[in-house]
C-alpha cells in the first residue's frame, strides 16, 4: 500500500521546552489514522509540522514517497487543517466560503453560476443535504464543520486533519459526520482524526499513534480485539478504573425546583426537583432546548414563564448576578466565547466573581485572594505557569478547570455545568469528575448537561432526557441504559414495558 | 521568604522587559532625545516642572478615558463636557462666591452627564462611539447657548485661581492633583473588586454576564468615574485661565486624551491598559509639545508630529505582541 505520509525522527522545542522527541509517524493512503494523546503532549505540534506551520529542528517529511524540504513548503497545498475553531465568514452564503480567496472568475468578475454549481456537485458528492447558496449564519454547528471539510475538497487537499470534530456535535451529527468521512476515504482521501472519544476512534478509524510527553508511545492498526482500555493505558500510562460510579447519597431538602418553566420556542411546562448534594444529568440531542433553559434558570435568557425555587425561596432569574447571589453558577458551553478573559491572567480568570466577596473596606484581601487561589488550584489540579499568566498560555483542559474553579469559588448551592469536560483530555476529565463527586457529597447540588453517555453513567444520579424543548423521560441512574437515552432523546415516547419491542429502531 | 522566591526566580529577559514597559521605554527614548538636543535647555527643574503641569490636565480626562477604552468603549465628549462642567463651575463660583459650591456642582453636572452617556450605553447597547459622537455636539451645542458663543470670567471668589496656580516646595497644585488622581486610579483598577471587573467586562462582557458580574453596573460607573474626572480636570482649567470659553475650552481635548491612552498601550479592543503607561503616555505627548517648542518648530507641524507618534507606538505593541505569539 501507498505511503501517504512519512515523517522521521521528527523533533522540535520551543526555547528549552522540548515538545517533540523523534516522532515517526507512518500513514497509509485511503487510511483514517487516529492521533490520540492528552492535551499538551505535542499532538498540535506535529500536525503544525506536517501542515508547514512550524519547522522542525530535525527529522524529514515525505508525502506520497517524495521527500520535501521546508525552505519552499511545496507539499503544503496537499494537507488541509480543519481546525476546531472553525473559520467561516457567517456572513457570507456556503459556497462563497468554500471558493474564499479561490473564486473563479470570468472577464474579471465572479463566475457565480460556476462556482454555485462547482459547490452543489462537491457537498452532493458527499451526500450533504446542505444548500450551497444558504448563508454560514443559518446552518447548524455540525453542518458548518461539514461545510469546513468541503472546503478541503474544493482545494484538492489529498490529506486531510480534522482536530477533534465531534466534540461539539451530539450522535446523530456524529453518525453524518463519520459516514462524510468514510465517503472521502472511498474517494482516496487520507484522514488524520484527532480526538479524545476512544469509542469513535474504534468505530472509524484504521490505524492509530498515541502520544505521550511529546513521544509517539504506540502505533498499530485499530483491529477487532483493540479496546478503550487499551487505548486510554497507552495514553496515561496506567489503567483507569473506566466509568464506574461511586455510590453517593444525597439528603432529602430539595435545594432547586423549577415549575412550569417555558418559553416559547425554545423549552416547554419543565419541572424538575433536584436535592441537596445531588447530580442531576439533562441531555438531548441539538434542539432539545436544555441549554436554554438553564441559561434561563441562570438569569441569562430573560424572560421566561414559570417559577424557580432556589432551597423553596421563588427567585426572580432576570439577570446573572440576581441568579448568582441566590447561589446559583453557570459553566457555558463555549469555553473561548463564553468563559474565559483572554487578555487576563489566570488569577482574575478564577478569583473574578468573588473579588468583592474577598474585599475588606473595598479593597481586594492579597492573602485571602492566595489562599483562596491556592486552594482551588490544588483541589483540581491545574497545571499553571504562574499566576499572573495569560489564562491563554494554558491547555484547554486546564482553561476548562479554571472555569469550573471559577464557577464553584462563590461556594454556590447550585452548579450548572454545560458540556463540562469539553475538549479536555481524559485525566484531565477525571480530575474533574472526582471534583464533582468530592463537592456534591458536601452538599453541593449539580446539573450537568451532556450529550456524552459516559459522563452521564459516570456522574448523575437521575438523568432527564430531552426533545424538542420538553422533558421526554426522566431515569433514575438504575434504570440508565445507554439504548434508552438514545431512545427518548429521539423522541421515543412508549411506556418502559413498551420499551423493549421497539428497540430495533 | 515569597520576596526571597520571587528574587530568585527572576531572570532578567529583555524582549519581555521592554514588552511590558513599552510606554516607558517609548518616554525615556524621547527623553534622552530631547536631553541630547536641547541640554539644559530642555533638562531644568523649571522646564520639567511646566511640562508636568501643561499636562495634568490632559493626564487626569486620560485616566478616565483609559478606564472606558478598557471596556472596549470610547468617549469622543470629554472634551465638550469639560467646557459644560467649567462653565457651571465658574456660573456657580460668580453667583454665591463659594468655591466649595462651586466644585461641587461641576463635580455634581460631570457625574450626572457620564451617567446619561453609560445609561445609554449600557442599558441601551449603543455603540459608545455613536453615543459620545452625539453628546459631544449636545454640550458644545448647550454650552455655546447658555454663553451665546462667548467666554466667562471668574470673578465670584479671587482664592479660585489660587487651586492651579500655587505650589507647594515648587510643585503646582494640579501636578499633585494628577498624582492623586493617578494613585486612586491605580488602587482602583488593581485592588478593588469593580476596578477588576473593568477589565473582565473589556475582555469579554459576554463571559462576565454569565460569571454572575453586574456588566451594566459596571459600564455605568465606568462612565460615571470619567465624568468626574473631566469635572475636576475643567476645574484645573478654569481656575488656572481664570475663565471658561463656550467654543474654545477643552477642544481636541478627547484626541489628546485618546492618544496618551493609545500611546501608554492600552487596547482598543479591551481588557488592557494601565495607569502607569497611561501617565507615560501623557509624558510622552508632553514631551513632544515641549521640544518641537524648544526647537521653534512651526506650531502647524505639532498635530503631524504627533499623529505619526500615534501610529508608531500603535505599530510597535502589535510588533511586540507578535514576537509574543511566535
Amino acid at each position: 500500500m501507498e505511503r501517504a505520509i512519512e515523517m522521521k525522527n521528527i523533533s522540535k522545542s520551543f526555547g528549552k521546552n522540548s515538545v517533540l522527541k523523534n516522532i515517526d509517524l507512518e500513514i497509509n493512503r485511503g487510511s483514517i489514522h487516529a492521533l490520540l494523546g492528552e492535551n499538551g503532549t505535542g499532538k498540535s505540534t506535529l500536525m503544525n509540522i506536517l501542515n508547514g506551520l512550524l519547522k522542525p529542528d530535525q527529522g524529514t517529511i515525505k508525502i506520497f514517497n517524495k521527500q520535501y524540504s521546508y525552505k519552499n513548503l511545496k507539499w503544503k497545498s496537499q494537507i488541509s487543517f480543519v481546525h476546531q475553531e472553525l473559520s467561516l465568514v457567517n456572513d457570507l452564503s456556503v459556497y462563497e466560503n468554500l471558493f474564499l480567496g479561490n473564486e473563479i472568475l470570468k472577464g474579471g468578475l465572479l463566475d457565480k453560476k460556476k462556482m454555485i454549481k462547482e459547490a452543489q456537485s462537491i457537498l452532493d458528492q458527499m451526500d450533504l443535504k446542505i444548500d450551497c447558496k444558504e448563508k454560514v449564519a443559518n446552518l447548524e454547528i455540525s453542518s458548518k464543520q461539514l461545510v469546513e471539510i468541503s472546503k478541503s475538497l474544493i482545494h484538492k487537499a489529498e490529506i486531510i486533519i480534522l482536530d477533534e470534530p465531534t466534540s461539539s456535535l451530539n450522535d446523530v451529527e456524529i453518525s453524518t459526520l463519520f459516514r462524510v468521512m468514510k465517503k472521502l476515504k472511498e474517494h482516496g482521501k487520507t484522514l488524520i482524526f484527532i480526538s479524545h472519544k476512544l469509542n469513535e476512534v474504534l468505530q472509524i478509524c484504521d490505524s492509530f499513534t498515541v502520544m505521550r510527553d511529546g513521544r509517539a508511545i504506540k502505533s498499530g492498526p485499530v483491529t477487532e480485539e483493540t479496546t478503550e482500555s487499551q487505548l486510554s493505558g497507552y495514553m496515561v500510562g496506567k489503567k483507569l478504573s473506566m466509568f464506574s460510579k461511586e455510590l453517593h447519597s444525597h439528603s432529602d431538602e430539595k435545594t432547586l425546583e423549577i415549575k412550569h418553566m417555558s418559553k416559547t420556542g425554545q423549552f416547554k411546562d419543565i419541572n424538575m426537583t433536584a436535592f441537596r448534594g445531588e447530580i442531576v444529568g439533562f441531555t438531548g440531542l441539538d434542539g432539545d432546548g436544555k441549554s436554554e433553559l438553564f441559561e434561563s434558570v441562570t438569569g441569562s435568557n430573560y424572560p421566561y414563564s414559570g417559577e424557580i425555587l432556589v432551597n423553596g425561596k421563588p427567585i426572580n432569574a432576570r439577570n446573572t448576578s440576581n441568579a448568582f447571589l441566590s447561589g446559583l453558577t453557570y459553566v457555558s458551553r463555549n469555553r473561548k466565547e463564553n468563559g474565559i478573559f483572554k487578555d487576563l491572567s489566570v488569577e482574575d480568570n478564577l478569583l473574578m466573581p468573588i473579588y468583592s466577596k474577598l474585599s475588606k473596606y473595598g479593597l481586594i484581601n492579597t492573602r485571602a485572594k492566595q489562599i483562596e487561589f491556592n486552594e482551588m488550584v490544588q483541589d483540581l489540579h491545574i497545571k499553571f505557569g504562574d499566576e499572573n499568566d495569560r489564562i491563554t498560555s494554558l491547555s484547554g483542559g486546564n482553561q476548562q478547570k479554571i472555569l469550573i474553579a471559577r464557577a464553584l469559588s462563590s461556594i454556590p448551592k447550585i452548579v450548572i455545568l454545560d458540556n463540562p469536560t469539553q475538549g479536555v483530555d481524559i485525566n484531565s476529565k477525571f480530575e474533574i469528575y472526582s471534583y464533582i463527586q468530592k463537592l456534591s457529597n458536601l452538599g453541593v447540588t449539580f446539573v450537568i448537561l451532556t450529550n456524552e453517555y459516559n459522563e452521564i453513567k459516570k456522574l448523575c444520579d437521575q438523568i432527564y432526557i430531552m426533545y424538542q424543548g420538553e422533558i421526554q423521560k426522566k431515569l433514575t441512574y438504575e434504570e440508565l441504559t445507554e439504548e434508552k437515552v438514545l431512545f427518548y432523546s429521539m423522541g421515543g415516547r412508549n411506556q418502559d414495558e413498551g420499551y423493549e419491542e421497539n428497540k430495533v429502531l | 521568604m515569597k520576596v526571597m522566591k520571587k528574587i530568585r526566580s527572576f531572570k532578567f529577559n529583555n524582549r519581555d522587559f521592554i514588552k511590558n514597559n513599552s510606554p516607558l521605554m517609548a518616554f525615556l527614548a524621547l527623553f534622552l532625545f530631547a536631553m541630547v538636543v536641547k541640554g539644559r535647555t530642555f533638562f531644568n527643574l523649571n522646564n520639567i516642572m511646566n511640562i508636568l503641569l501643561n499636562n495634568s490636565i490632559i493626564g487626569i480626562i486620560a485616566l478616565g478615558m483609559m478606564l472606558i477604552i478598557i471596556t472596549s468603549g470610547i468617549d469622543l465628549s470629554v472634551g465638550s463636557l469639560l467646557a459644560v462642567t467649567g462653565i457651571v463651575d465658574v456660573f456657580v463660583l460668580n453667583s454665591t462666591g463659594s468655591i466649595f459650591l462651586s466644585l461641587a456642582s461641576a463635580i455634581a453636572v460631570g457625574s450626572i452627564l457620564g451617567l446619561f452617556t453609560g445609561t445609554l450605553v449600557a442599558r441601551f447597547a449603543i455603540p459608545s462611539f455613536i453615543v459620545t459622537l452625539g453628546t459631544m455636539r449636545i454640550y458644545r451645542s448647550v454650552a455655546e447657548y447658555g454663553l451665546n458663543g462667548g467666554g466667562i470670567l471668574a470673578t465670584g471668589n479671587n482664592n479660585f485661581t489660587q487651586i492651579s496656580n500655587g505650589n507647594v516646595f515648587g510643585i503646582p497644585y494640579p501636578v499633585l492633583f494628577w498624582l492623586v488622581v493617578s494613585i486612586v486610579v491605580s488602587i482602583l483598577v488593581n485592588k478593588t473588586a469593580f476596578g477588576r471587573h473593568i477589565y473582565s467586562v473589556g475582555s469579554n462582557s459576554k463571559a462576565s454576564f454569565l460569571a454572575g458580574i453586574n456588566v451594566k453596573k459596571v459600564l455605568i460607573l465606568v462612565y460615571v468615574i470619567a465624568g468626574v474626572l473631566v469635572a475636576i480636570a475643567s476645574i484645573l482649567e478654569a481656575s488656572r485661565l481664570g475663565s471658561m470659553n463656550s467654543s474654545s475650552s477643552g477642544t481636541n481635548y478627547e484626541m489628546d486624551a485618546i492618544a496618551a491612552t493609545v500611546i501608554g498601550g492600552t487596547a482598543m479592543m479591551g481588557g488592557k491598559g494601565s495607569v502607569v503607561g497611561t501617565t507615560f503616555g501623557t509624558l510622552t505627548l508632553g514631551i513632544i509639545n515641549n521640544l518641537m517648542n524648544l526647537l521653534g518648530m512651526n506650531a502647524f507641524w505639532v498635530g503631524a508630529v504627533k499623529g505619526a507618534i500615534i501610529i508608531a507606538a500603535v505599530l510597535m505593541q502589535m510588533f511586540l505582541n507578535r514576537k509574543e505569539r511566535n
